[in-house]
């Protein structure tokens, strides 16, 4: 038989997979913003304040100005790489949630993209109390700065896809780690999060823009700060494209998972 | 069982279900089934009450019915006192219950349940089979897998019994004991120079016999007949049974007493 029959999709059916995704965060959402967000404030307040006060000036602005809207990406793509690593590979093997899907009218590919849509929603509400802290901090100076959910939208899709292709692969839950290790905190480093990346060696320059987080902190940065040039345009498709070519992966991989 | 339900792609040829292609309709069939899980996949992180609502919306059965719906299940499989608790605070006998109620949702015109009742204590199984023999009642078509014979005698009015993925036999249980069987099974141990001479002096009134080691079954319509003409053959045996048969000795009949794995 072969996997890569065609697609069978239902918009509806897909609403339905995020539906449950919402109502089991109903019990869980108390919990998981508290842990999830402490992460990204913690190193807006160390570093922000504690390294600030050794670091002039970096672009014209003050340290934690500079970070705060690369704190922001990184949120996004923290919460939809958790929502698709971990508790993706806990829904197929442990708890065998998409299992008991597929015996309704639901396929892979609605599981998948109800998936995306709801790490996607995770990663727009981080984005959004994100946003909140920064603003509440006096470090919002522009109003684009609203568009920073929509970011938070596309970045987790693109997020989503990404940490949905690995999970598929996975036979172990450690094999979940070399993701994080290997994958986003190098990510988290070198997309120009806490310093702008030419500052690195050439070669690293080159790596840092084939990072999924370099072109979403370069859009988000110049929305919060107010200062949008043509630049913005051009990480924009990048991730456009970025999303266009690697959609159909997670559907044919989950497949091979799923349908046995 | 996995490719009846759409779950599975078919190995070969075709599958019809409910007059509907399995390949091609398998939404509006899978719309029309209710599948009950050998391993409990219920969903952990949500109360006993929403794994039914949530499973009812994959159906696209508006929220009110379901809740109805939902309430209903929990009190015909008594599990009302349940509702708001966890999964993980059930024991294997509810787990069972709520699966089947979850299977119940959206009112299918065909249960599947894949041996429903593995694993469970006596008294646990007893309810459930008391549970499907009522659903039975109501006119809901069921398909059972199972291992114990007990089962199927006690749910199925048809059965098939498979071998290494073949149908051996089918038919109803009282049928296939009578010709496969008789009325009456004569369990003894004995040596096996001795089989030969019981199987002669027995042989006008019993219908078959099977052996492993130094176990002889016979079957037969008048078992204690067949004992009495072997006790008068002067033959000494370790151990006799004289029982009713059932279909746990059709089943070893057709498949075989050895360990196929």
């Amino acid at each position: 038989m072969n996997p890569f029959k065609p697609f069978s999709f239902s918009p509806r059916q897909a609403f339905r997979v995020w539906q449950r995704e919402v109502s089991v965060y109903k019990y869980v959402y108390k919990s998981t913003i508290v842990s999830n967000l402490m992460d990204p404030l913690v190193y807006l307040v160390a570093l922000g304040f504690g390294l600030g006060a050794f670091v002039s000036r970096i672009q014209g602005m003050p340290y934690i100005q500079f970070i705060a809207p690369g704190l922001i990406s990184s949120s996004i793509m923290s919460a939809a790489t958790f929502e698709t690593t971990i508790n993706t590979f806990v829904r197929i093997h442990f708890d065998r949630v998409y299992e008991a899907m597929m015996a309704t009218p639901v396929t892979v590919e609605d599981i998948v993209v109800g998936e995306i849509m709801w790490a996607m929603t995770r990663s727009t509400i981080y984005a959004t109390v994100m946003l909140g802290v920064v603003t509440a901090l006096g470090l919002t100076h522009s109003w684009y700065a609203i568009f920073v959910p929509l970011l938070g939208a596309l970045g987790g899709m693109m997020f989503a896809i990404l940490g949905l292709t690995y999970t598929s692969l996975l036979k172990s839950i450690d094999q979940v780690n070399f993701y994080f290790t290997l994958f986003i905190t190098p990510l988290f480093l070198f997309s120009g999060v806490f310093y702008p990346i030419d500052a690195l060696p050439a070669i690293v320059k080159t790596i840092a823009f084939l990072s999924p987080l370099y072109h979403l902190v370069e859009i988000i940065r110049p929305l919060v700060i107010g200062k949008i040039g043509f630049g913005v345009v051009g990480h924009l498709v990048w991730i456009i494209v970025f999303i266009l070519i690697f959609a159909a992966v997670p559907v044919n991989l989950l497949r091979k998972q799923l349908v046995k | 069982m996995r490719m009846i339900s759409c779950v599975s792609p078919l190995t070969s040829g075709s599958l019809r279900v409910f007059g509907l292609d399995t390949a091609k309709s398998m939404r509006e069939i899978k719309q029309r089934l209710g599948v009950v899980p050998q391993e409990a996949n219920l969903d952990d992180q949500l109360p006993v009450e929403e794994n039914l609502t949530v499973y009812a919306r994959f159906f696209n059965i508006p929220s009110n019915i379901a809740l109805v719906r939902a309430k209903e299940q929990l009190d015909f499989m008594e599990l009302t006192e349940k509702r708001k608790a966890k999964v993980s605070e059930l024991s294997g006998g509810m787990r069972r219950r709520l699966l089947i109620s979850r299977a119940m949702m959206n009112e299918p015109e065909l249960l599947i349940l894949d041996e429903p009742t593995t694993g469970l204590d006596p008294q646990a199984r007893h309810l459930v089979w008391d549970k499907l023999f009522e659903l039975k009642k109501r006119g809901v078509t069921q398909i059972v897998t199972t291992h114990y014979m007990d089962e199927a005698q006690q749910l199925c009015e048809r059965i098939a019994i498979m071998d290494q993925g073949r149908i051996i036999d089918e038919g109803a249980p009282q049928d296939l004991i009578q010709k496969h069987i008789g009325r009456e099974v004569l369990e003894m141990r004995v040596s096996e120079t001795m089989r030969t001479q019981i199987l002669a002096l027995s042989s006008p009134i019993v219908k078959g016999f099977d052996s492993y080691r130094d176990l002889l079954v016979l079957y037969t319509d008048e078992a204690e007949r067949v004992l009495e003409k072997i006790k008068r053959g002067d033959i000494n045996a370790d151990y006799t049974l004289v029982r009713r048969s059932s279909l746990e000795d059709v089943f070893l009949k057709l498949t075989g007493r050895r360990l196929t794995e």
